[in-house]
C-alpha cells in the first residue's frame, strides 16, 4: 500500500513537467482555439468581445478569399500526392533493384531533404527567375521563357514541383526500408514458381508494402496541407492570391489582422479536415486491404 | 549468379537512374558552383556548362561567403539557432524523457489513459494552435525573449511517446538493486536509465536539432528584432535586402545549410532508424 502511495507520486512528480506544458501549450491553446471560433475576438479591441455563435463558421465558407486559400490547398494536394507519393515508391523499387552505386542514389536523391523550407524556397526563386538557369535550358530546348512564379497561372504548379522535389528523398528511405523488411523467402518461393517480375511486384511486393503506402500517402497528404512556407517566402501568396493556403490564410488573419475569432475558425476547419483526412485514408485503405484478402480466399 | 540479360537489366538501370539523378541535382549543383562567382559571371555562365563548375580557386574565391560573414549578422544567427537547439535538446530530453519513463514504467493512476492522450496529440496539426502560442506569449510580454521561443517548444509528444516505447523494454531488476542502495529515482534517472538508452537519446537530440534549425513559422512569428533573429528568419532578411547579389544569396543558403549535412553525415544510421522505424510503427 504504501509503495503504490509513492509509485503515485513519483509518477506525477516525473510526468508533472511534461503534463504542465501539456497543458498551457496543448490543451488550453486548443480549448481556446475552440471557444474563440465562435465568437468575434479581435485582439487589439478584447473588451469589445462577444459569441457570436456559427456566424464566423457560416461567413468563413462565403468569404471568397478563404474559399480560395481552401482550394488552392486542395491543389497542391491533388499536384503533391500522386508525384510525391508514386514518385518516390519509384525510385525506391528502381534503387532496390539496382546493385551498383546503390549508396550514391540513396544520398543523391535524398540531399533536397536535408534543405530547409527557405533555403529551398530561396534556391528555387533564383531557378525559377525570368533570366534563371531553367528558363535558360528550357529557351535551349525551344521553349519560350516561362513566367513560373509570377504569374496567377503557373505559381501554384511550379511551387508544388519543387516541394515534390524537396520531399520525396524521405518518403523513398521509408519505402527502401520497407522493401528490405519483405522476407527474400517470398521471392524464391515465387520463383520456383516460375513467376514473371510483374507477377512477383503485383503479389508480394505491392500487398508487403501496403501498409507502409498507407502511412507515406497519409503523412504527404498531410504535409501538402500544412503548405505555408513556400509561398510565404517565394510569392508572399501571390500572385492575385493564387498561392494562398489555408495555413496561410490563418497565420495571416490571426497574428497580422489580429482577427483571433475568425482564424480560430478557420483553424478548427483546418484541424477537422486534416484530421478526417488521416481517418477516411486509414478506413479506405483498410477496406482494400480486406477485399484483397477475400479476392485471395474466393481464389483458393 | 545473374544471368546475361539480369545484368544488362542492371547496368541499363544504373545508367537509367544516374541521369535522372543528374537532373534531379541540378538545382543543387547550380547552387554550389555559382555561390562562388561574382554575379557577372553567374550571367555569363548561365547558357553554358559553365553554369554548373565552379570557377577556378583563386582570390576572389570566397568573395560571397565573406561578405555575407563581414557584413551582415550572419554569423550572430547561425550561432544563436546552435544555442536554441542546445537549451532545447537538454530541456526536451530531460521533460520528456521524464514523462516517457514515468509512462513506461511507474505505476500512477491513469497511466493508461495519459499514454492514449499522448498518441492522439500527436495527430493534432501545430498550424492550428499557433496563433494562440503568439498571443499568450504576446500576452505575458515574452515576445522578442528566448524563453518566450523555447517554453512552447519543449514538450512533445512524439518524444515522450519514442522514449516511453524504449523504456518499457529496459530490465526491471537494475531499477530494483538501485534502490537497495538507496539510490534516488532521480539520480537512477540520469545516471542509469539515460546511459542505457544512448541511441533513442540521441534520436531525439538529432530530430529535436533538425527542427529548430529547420523552424520557419515560430520563429519569424517571436522574433523581431534583430539580434536575436535563427538562421533562417536571418537568411531570408538577408537575401530579400535589395543590396544583396544572387552569388551572395546562393553562399547564405549554402551556409545554412552546412550543419545540416554536418549532422546528417554524423548520424545517418540514426536518422534513417528513426525515418523508416515511424513507417513501420504506424503501419
Amino acid at each position: 500500500m504504501k509503495k503504490r502511495r509513492s509509485d503515485s507520486l513519483l509518477g506525477m512528480a516525473f510526468f508533472g513537467p511534461a503534463l504542465v506544458l501539456l497543458t498551457v501549450f496543448l490543451f488550453i491553446p486548443m480549448v481556446l482555439t475552440l471557444v474563440f471560433s465562435f465568437t468575434d475576438y479581435f485582439a487589439l479591441n478584447p473588451n469589445l468581445t462577444r459569441f457570436v455563435g456559427l456566424k464566423n463558421y457560416v461567413g468563413i465558407f462565403k468569404d471568397e478569399l478563404f474559399l480560395q486559400s481552401f482550394f488552392n490547398t486542395v491543389r497542391f494536394v491533388l499536384i503533391i500526392l500522386p508525384c510525391q507519393g508514386l514518385g518516390a515508391l519509384g525510385l525506391a523499387l528502381l534503387i532496390n533493384k539496382v546493385t551498383i552505386c546503390k549508396k550514391y542514389f540513396k544520398v543523391a536523391f535524398f540531399v533536397p531533404v536535408v534543405m530547409s523550407l527557405a533555403v529551398v524556397s530561396t534556391l528555387w526563386m533564383q531557378i525559377y527567375s525570368p533570366e534563371g538557369i531553367l528558363n535558360t535550358l528550357l529557351g535551349n530546348l525551344g521553349i519560350s521563357a516561362q513566367p513560373f512564379i509570377h504569374s496567377a497561372k503557373q505559381a501554384l504548379p511550379s511551387i508544388a514541383v519543387m516541394s515534390v522535389w524537396q520531399g520525396m528523398g524521405y518518403q523513398m528511405i521509408i519505402f527502401l526500408g520497407g522493401l528490405q523488411a519483405i522476407n527474400p523467402g517470398l521471392y524464391e518461393a515465387a520463383e520456383m514458381d516460375h513467376a514473371s517480375e510483374w507477377q512477383k511486384f503485383k503479389d508480394i511486393t505491392l500487398p508487403e508494402l501496403k501498409p507502409l503506402c498507407v502511412f507515406v500517402f497519409i503523412t504527404v497528404t498531410i504535409g501538402a496541407f500544412r503548405m505555408i512556407v513556400q509561398p510565404m517566402v517565394m510569392t508572399g501568396g501571390g500572385p492575385s492570391h493564387s498561392t494562398y493556403t489555408m495555413v496561410y490564410n490563418i497565420y495571416e488573419t490571426g497574428t497580422v489582422n489580429w482577427e483571433i475569432g475568425l482564424a480560430s475558425t478557420m483553424a478548427i476547419v483546418f484541424a477537422v479536415f486534416v484530421m478526417a483526412l488521416t481517418i477516411v485514408q486509414t478506413i479506405l485503405t483498410r477496406d482494400k486491404e480486406e477485399n484483397h484478402v477475400d479476392k485471395k480466399a474466393k481464389r483458393n | 549468379m545473374l544471368t546475361k540479360k539480369q545484368k544488362g537489366i542492371n547496368w541499363l538501370l544504373t545508367v537509367g537512374l544516374l541521369i535522372l539523378s543528374l537532373f534531379f541535382l541540378f538545382p543543387v549543383v547550380w547552387m554550389l558552383a555559382n555561390s562562388f562567382k561574382p554575379d557577372a559571371a553567374i550571367t555569363a555562365d548561365m547558357n553554358t556548362v559553365a553554369a554548373f563548375i565552379p570557377p577556378a580557386p583563386g582570390g576572389s574565391f570566397f568573395d560571397n561567403y565573406l561578405s555575407i560573414l563581414t557584413n551582415t549578422n550572419f554569423l550572430r544567427y547561425m550561432v544563436n539557432t546552435l544555442f536554441y537547439a542546445a537549451i532545447l535538446i537538454v530541456c526536451g530530453v530531460v521533460v520528456n524523457g521524464l514523462a516517457g519513463y514515468a509512462l513506461a514504467k511507474i505505476h500512477f493512476p491513469f497511466r493508461e489513459r495519459w499514454v492514449l492522450l499522448i498518441l492522439l496529440l500527436q495527430i493534432v496539426p501545430m498550424e492550428t494552435i499557433i496563433t494562440i502560442h503568439f498571443l499568450m506569449i504576446a500576452r505575458v510580454g515574452l515576445l522578442n525573449t528566448v524563453v518566450g521561443y523555447i517554453l512552447p517548444m519543449i514538450v512533445n509528444p512524439f518524444n515522450i511517446f519514442l522514449f516511453r516505447q524504449v523504456f518499457i523494454n529496459l530490465p526491471d531488476d537494475v531499477y530494483e538493486a538501485a534502490q537497495l542502495d538507496f539510490c534516488s529515482p532521480l539520480k537512477y534517472f540520469f545516471t542509469m536509465v539515460l546511459p542505457m538508452s544512448k541511441t533513442v537519446v540521441a534520436t531525439v537530440s538529432v530530430f529535436t536539432f533538425l527542427n529548430v534549425w529547420n523552424d520557419y513559422l515560430w520563429p519569424s512569428l517571436v522574433f523581431t528584432s534583430s539580434n536575436l533573429l535563427t538562421a533562417q528568419i536571418g537568411l531570408n532578411s538577408i537575401t530579400s535586402n535589395e543590396n544583396t547579389t544572387m552569388g551572395q544569396t546562393l553562399a547564405v543558403i549554402t551556409m545554412v545549410t552546412i550543419p545540416v549535412i554536418i549532422i546528417y553525415s554524423l548520424f545517418s544510421k540514426q536518422i534513417v532508424e528513426g525515418v523508416t522505424s515511424t513507417g513501420s510503427k504506424e503501419g
